[in-house]
């Protein structure tokens, strides 16, 4: 199998009746990294939330790491693939109660029942990984905002997942924070990661993507290889954009 | 003006200060408190198991004054580990159980016999461990998206908040014996602990309820999206920061436990009021009604400081700084 996601025609609308989705489909192979670019509301983090169940979809079908996921939302299936994909939010989201330790230990324990002992000796390779190794017993609280974002990278990467969802990570960063969480992330490319990255960092979508999806009000406007998306964009609604990003 | 003004007031307070002093010192007999002190601290517990109930007391204000010194002892490195001292805590409850009911090696002694300070603590401790949980399932099912729990949840909570603690206390004490068959006779301070627990759970609910709605929903998405199941979620990761937000809300309402103690009273429980009571009925301490209050009062505002000093440093020594009180 070497597809880890596979969309079709996926379509979603919220409560208000904003079209959110609209007819999406694409295909992410396994180890390749896809950047989702677009204005804000275009739907693109409704898209990656999709991929791990966080949003329910109204119709159409979804395939992730070779589980269905239809429209009825089966929370079984939805907890199969949440144990295969890793997800990395814009505010972080550690637990605050708990030590960087135990942020990373907690699911690898509770889902996978892996022993305790076993659990921390992969966290602490990860976050040697993630080059804060020191801060193994600190609270989120005490660290800044790029050392909590590649902790959340660790935390995800602690369930050893096959696909790894990034929703906007750099976002909420101080811009001389950005660069570390990038570089973890490129790190993880070049490892062989299978992404999907919602992004507006263009330099890190032209130098780590292999393709670029770039979206416009719930719309696949362009599905292309990242090498044509930034040198030659066939749509006018792309060209506009990078135009705009690029001023 | 206010240079007068200012004056006069602090003439005022020197002869408050001054008066009230005189009358501690010279004026107020407190024979009636000095020659009863046994039975404020434990009643008129059996003479021969004198020593059981003071036990229980020596150790709760041996292990109050470790929790205060903690952060000193530490410094000094000799501090003890705080799991211990949490697990000593919850050690104290069957323990003073055990030591005030007897069972095993111990005489049996009635629950009627039990007094003052200890039965006080008892009631407060008690009905707070009827309370918590309870008051976290409410909380939990108020907050659920079940819509029989949460009604259910709601109807409770607000019925009652909406009768006064007395009346729960009478209901408990007078009408479930009317409503229960004979054969079974429930014990008159279990009686008042499970009202005054039921009762006390309605409000810890609406704290938990404040602490739960304060932790923000991107917290159980992140956990779902660990594959986290929705027990998991609640206990692992929603449950522990609501509870620690609500710690100051809690400390309120322990402080309000043990002080609605005293409408125990009334029903003839004889905590530190009702002992005080019964001493004031004495004829040979008629009139010695200001000199009770006043220590009473002392009593009171002793126990309380304990434990609003106890939850502070519960506070401050929460590492992750979640407590909505922290230090500016």
């Amino acid at each position: 199998m070497t597809v880890a996601v596979r969309a079709e025609s996926v379509t979603k609308s919220f409560a208000a009746g904003t079209r959110a989705l609209d007819d999406v489909s694409l295909s992410v192979r396994h180890g390749e990294v896809l950047v989702v670019m677009g204005p804000s509301g275009s739907g693109k983090s409704t898209l990656i939330r999709t991929f791990n169940g966080l949003e329910s979809i109204d119709s159409g079908s979804l395939d992730v790491v070779g589980i269905p996921l239809d429209c009825d939302h089966d929370e079984r299936q939805i907890r199969r693939i949440r144990r295969r994909v890793g997800m990395v939010f814009q505010q972080f989201n550690l637990f605050p109660h708990l030590t960087i330790l135990q942020n990373i230990t907690l699911a690898p324990i509770q889902v996978k029942s892996v022993p305790k002992p076993m659990a921390e000796r992969r966290a602490h390779a990860l976050l040697d990984q993630m080059g804060i190794a020191d801060q193994a017993l600190k609270y989120p609280a005490q660290l800044s905002g790029g050392q909590q974002q590649r902790v959340a990278i660790a935390r995800a990467l602690a369930l050893d997942p096959e696909l790894m969802l990034f929703d906007e990570p750099t976002s909420a960063l101080d811009p001389e924070r950005v660069k570390e969480v990038l570089d973890a992330m490129r790190q993880l490319a070049d490892d062989g990661m299978t992404m999907v990255v919602v992004t507006h960092e263009l330099g890190f979508a032209r130098e780590v993507a292999d393709r670029v999806l770039f979206m416009d009000g719930g719309r696949v406007v362009e599905l292309t290889d990242a090498e044509t998306f930034f040198t030659h964009a066939k749509e006018e609604r792309s060209q506009r954009f990078l135009n705009q990003m690029a001023h | 003006m206010q240079s007068c003004f200012s004056v006069v007031l602090l003439a005022l307070i020197a002869w408050a200060l001054w008066s009230t002093g005189f009358w501690l010192v010279q004026r107020a007999d407190w024979s009636v408190v000095s020659g009863n002190l046994p039975l404020f601290a434990i009643g008129s517990y059996p003479e021969a198991s004198r020593w059981r109930p003071i036990l229980w007391l020596g150790s709760l204000l041996l292990l109050t004054l470790f929790t205060l010194a903690q952060p000193l002892l530490l410094r000094r490195g000799i501090g003890l580990n705080s799991t211990i001292l949490s697990w000593s805590w919850l050690l104290m409850m069957p323990l003073g159980l055990w030591l005030l009911a007897g069972g095993g090696v111990l005489d049996p002694v009635p629950s009627r016999l039990w007094g003052g300070l200890v039965l006080t603590l008892l009631l407060t401790v008690f009905s707070g461990v009827i309370a918590l949980p309870l008051g976290v399932l409410l909380a939990l099912g108020r907050c659920s998206e079940l819509t029989t729990a949460r009604q259910l949840s709601k109807i409770y909570i607000d019925g009652m908040r909406a009768v006064p603690l007395i009346a729960v206390l009478f209901f408990g004490q007078l009408l479930l014996p009317l409503f229960l068959p004979v054969q079974i006779e429930i014990n008159r301070l279990l009686r008042a602990v499970v009202a005054f627990g039921l009762f006390a759970a309605a409000y810890v609910a609406e704290d938990v309820r404040g602490g739960l709605q304060a932790v923000p929903p991107t917290q159980s998405e992140a956990a779902a999206a660990l594959g986290l199941g929705p027990w998991q979620i609640q206990r692992l990761v929603i449950l522990p920061q609501a509870l620690r937000i609500a710690v100051p809300a809690l400390t309120n309402q322990a402080v309000g436990l043990l002080q609605n103690t005293s409408l125990m009273a009334i029903l003839g429980l004889v905590e530190l009021l009702g002992i005080s009571q019964s001493l004031l009925a004495n004829p040979a301490y008629i009139g010695r009604h200001l000199e009770v209050y006043v220590w009473l009062a002392a009593l009171y505002w002793l126990l309380c400081t304990a434990m609003a000093l106890m939850a502070r440093q519960f506070e401050r020594q929460d590492p992750s700084n979640l407590i909505a009180t922290r230090r500016s």
